[in-house]
């Protein structure tokens, strides 16, 4: 017997190793609870504030002053955490054209988070604009100013979610239906089809735009010139962002699946983990290798040396990049998923600092000013941060978005017939068991 | 794998990068880059060395633009400390703590030949007219989203903080008064004659001339405007440094020009975005018609209706 246990491989035997097979609801756990209604109030909160901004103006909401004419909303909300949400850019490019086929169980997270990052984005930079109601010249392309990044940022952005990113949304909400009620099914079915054969074309759009505007967020800062700190104005601030959100929007993407495996008692698929943390650590070690090379090259590694605020900030971001990196392939050497989750957070938070940088912390106005937001500035910003959140928990136990084994999904089937007969809301289980009323044959197209 | 990478990269270059990139990247001096000076461009020349610093330009400034005085410093005087929503014209003074030589300065728009406000500006709400050269700004166009505020090298437009419609202020020379056969507002009342208007080639002999005529009077023997920032058509004379008086240093190259470079040259005719997206539809195609066969393979496994 002694011999025998001794003998014993670790517990990473291959009998127990769970597979991301599925996209499956999460099941058994209301969508209202105390978090939920937090989230929800400080939504609220933000819209009465916004109430308050259209009617008041900039001024008295927030900090914003003639030499820092841009706060958090924009520096924070859009030009940071849409670096966040560009996951279904960066895994998408990574499954679709480098065929990394294992990354396909993280698209639909990618695809979600992606949307509502970008939508509670492109709503505050509505609030966040002085004269909104011009927005619409939006629709007459004789009127853009074609060479201005800004005017890139704004038409691209707003194309980007409305049009390619919604509709690489839409198949869960069409297996939704397809789930819901059988007489839905041949319709749905031709709406698949129909959606099948435009796919190429609105992927490609979905990684040419994000690969323009995440770019052109960079090619902002451009124009502001010697007021951006040497360390990180450069010609290549366009490539360096659209690097950064890539390896950030992999952090976030598969740092939110860990995290949700984790609060919904789920397993994780090592491989497609191991997959997406080797690719997020060679993209950190490639963006920070060109940033400093370019810093280099520049001449201007000696202001990272120089006792102020500027080289606090640099070194800040830097070491928590390459830490977030190191843990990362340490994470893939130990198989430690604790390390991987931590290096994501790291690197994803110093991305964060870099993306901030530029418009914020080394910016520097002449004459010399000072930008703090306001507390009402503080609660709009956070409280479109909770819309996405509260959408984010609704939509992932209402539709099939979290990756789970095959398991998961006839757990769940079991679950709706055995202890919640009485609920109706999900569609998923009500044919009885899943599997049984799923014949194969009914797309036989 | 290994497969894909020259797959993406063939179709690509299939779908005519040679081209593409000929025509973006090998393109000499783009339609934008080249800063024509405006036929009849008028302008400002401003000597430092002759303003008494009376603030009457301020003043002139307010009344000509029918902008209610800027009173809220001491609720008694017209004496705002820069320009600001109700500011489009301000006089400050530059005095070392040392004792050595003061100036006054006169801030106003710069209207630069090649402005970076309009180079930014999403709805062309900043404008350059192509005849005068007056950089104007336009409410209907303007989405407030005070771009120009961060890419103006001298922190000239600025934003109403305050109301429901908020307005972008800057100088736009009294457009207006220059229709009926007037000058600007501040040039119109200058005791000193410090501030005069005219045509740009005007302005610039005259500037020049005074240079002459005061040898080592003038900072550099130069006026400030000539090249700087590709050119502005307000031009400074001064005794002490440029960039003592909030003028920076910015060298012959225009802003939007020294930064916009590349970003000009990828996006110019819309070709290489068309090129990369010609390419990424070839490759997606086939890792899609891949997917989908497995995705019904394993539907067929697993008796599962397919996710895609």
């Amino acid at each position: 017997m002694s011999s025998v246990s001794t003998t014993n491989p670790p517990v990473t035997s291959n009998i127990s190793k769970p597979r991301w097979e599925r996209a499956v609801p999460v099941y058994g756990f209301p969508v209202v609870n105390g978090f939920f209604v937090v989230l929800f109030a400080m939504t609220l909160l933000a819209f009465v504030l916004t109430a308050y901004r259209e009617l008041a103006g900039l001024g008295p909401v927030s900090g914003m002053n003639d030499a820092y004419g841009w706060g958090i909303w924009k520096t924070f909300n859009v030009m940071v955490l849409t670096a966040l949400g560009s996951g279904a850019f960066a895994i998408g490019i990574a499954a679709w054209v480098f065929r990394r086929k294992r990354l396909h169980a993280l698209m639909r997270m990618a695809l979600l988070t992606s949307f509502l990052a970008y939508a509670c984005g492109l709503l505050l930079l509505g609030i966040d604009a002085g004269r909104p109601w011009n927005f619409y010249w939006i629709v007459f392309p004789w009127k853009w100013n074609m060479h201005s990044p800004l005017a890139e940022v704004a038409i691209c952005m707003s194309i980007y979610a409305m049009i390619p990113l919604a509709i690489e949304n839409i198949p869960p909400v069409l297996e939704r239906l397809w789930y819901f009620d059988s007489r839905l099914r041949p319709g749905v079915e031709r709406m698949e089809r129909g959606l099948h054969k435009f796919f190429p074309w609105i992927i490609a759009a979905a990684y040419l735009l994000p690969g323009m505007h995440q770019s052109s967020l960079g090619a902002l800062m451009l124009l502001a010139g010697e007021r951006v700190h040497p360390l990180w104005q450069t010609p290549w601030l366009p490539l360096l962002y659209l690097g950064a959100a890539t390896f950030m929007s992999f952090g976030c993407v598969a740092g939110t699946t860990m995290l949700c495996c984790l609060v919904w008692k789920r397993a994780m698929d090592m491989e497609v983990l191991d997959e997406a943390a080797r690719i997020t650590a060679w993209l950190i070690f490639g963006w920070l290798g060109l940033r400093l090379l370019d810093i280099v090259f520049r001449g201007a590694l000696g202001t990272a040396f120089h006792a102020d605020r500027f080289a606090g900030v640099f070194w800040l971001e830097t070491l928590l990049i390459s830490i977030g990196g190191y843990l990362l392939l340490r994470s893939l050497r130990d198989h430690e998923t604790r390390w991987m989750f931590l290096g994501y957070v790291l690197s994803s938070l110093g991305g964060m600092i870099y993306r901030f940088s530029p418009t914020t912390l080394a910016f520097r106005p002449n004459p010399e000013s000072l930008y703090f937001p306001s507390t009402i500035e503080i609660l709009v910003s956070l409280g479109f941060i909770s819309m996405g959140v509260a959408g984010f928990l609704l939509i992932v136990k209402r539709f099939a978005i979290l990756p789970a084994s095959l398991d998961e999904w006839h757990d769940m089937a079991s679950y709706f017939r055995f202890r919640r007969p009485y609920i109706r809301w999900t569609g998923y289980f009500k044919y009885g068991h899943f599997g049984e009323n799923e014949s194969v044959t009914s797309d036989s197209d | 794998m290994a497969i894909t990478r020259r797959e993406l990269i063939s179709s690509i270059a299939k779908a005519g990068v040679p081209a593409a990139v000929a025509m973006t990247a090998g393109t000499g001096t783009l339609q934008a880059e080249s800063i024509p000076v405006p036929s009849a461009a008028v302008g400002l020349l401003y000597d430092a060395s002759i303003c008494i610093g009376c603030k009457a330009c301020v003043a002139a400034c307010a009344e000509a633009n029918d902008t209610p005085p800027d009173t809220r410093g001491d609720s008694l005087h017209q004496a705002p400390s820069d320009l600001n929503d109700l500011t489009r014209n301000v006089i400050k003074l530059y005095k070392p703590e040392d004792g050595s030589a003061y100036s006054f300065v006169k801030r106003q728009c710069m209207h630069c030949l090649d402005p970076a406000c309009a180079a930014g500006c999403p709805f062309q709400a900043l404008h350059k007219d192509p005849e005068t050269g007056v950089v104007s700004w336009t409410a209907e166009e303007c989405i407030g989203c005070r771009y120009c505020t961060i890419t103006c090298p001298f922190h000239i437009p600025r934003f109403q903080w305050q109301g429901y419609n908020p307005r972008v202020t800057k100088c736009e020379l009294c457009s207006q008064r220059l229709e009926k056969g007037l000058r600007p507002g501040c040039t119109s009342v200058c005791p000193t004659g410090a501030v005069i208007f005219g045509p740009r080639t005007v302005l610039l002999s005259e500037a020049k001339q005074r240079i002459k005529n005061n040898p080592g009077r003038y900072y550099q023997d130069r006026v400030y405007g000539e090249i700087d920032n590709g050119g502005t058509q307000a031009l400074y004379l001064s005794r002490i440094p440029f960039e003592k008086l909030g003028l920076p240093e910015l060298g012959p190259e225009s802003v939007p020009a020294r930064t916009l470079r590349w970003q000009r040259r990828f996006y110019q005719y819309f070709a290489l975005p068309a090129v990369l997206y010609g390419g990424l539809v070839q490759v997606i195609r086939k890792s899609l018609r891949g997917h989908e066969q497995e995705a019904h393979e394993r539907e067929k496994q697993t008796g599962l209706r397919a996710q895609l």
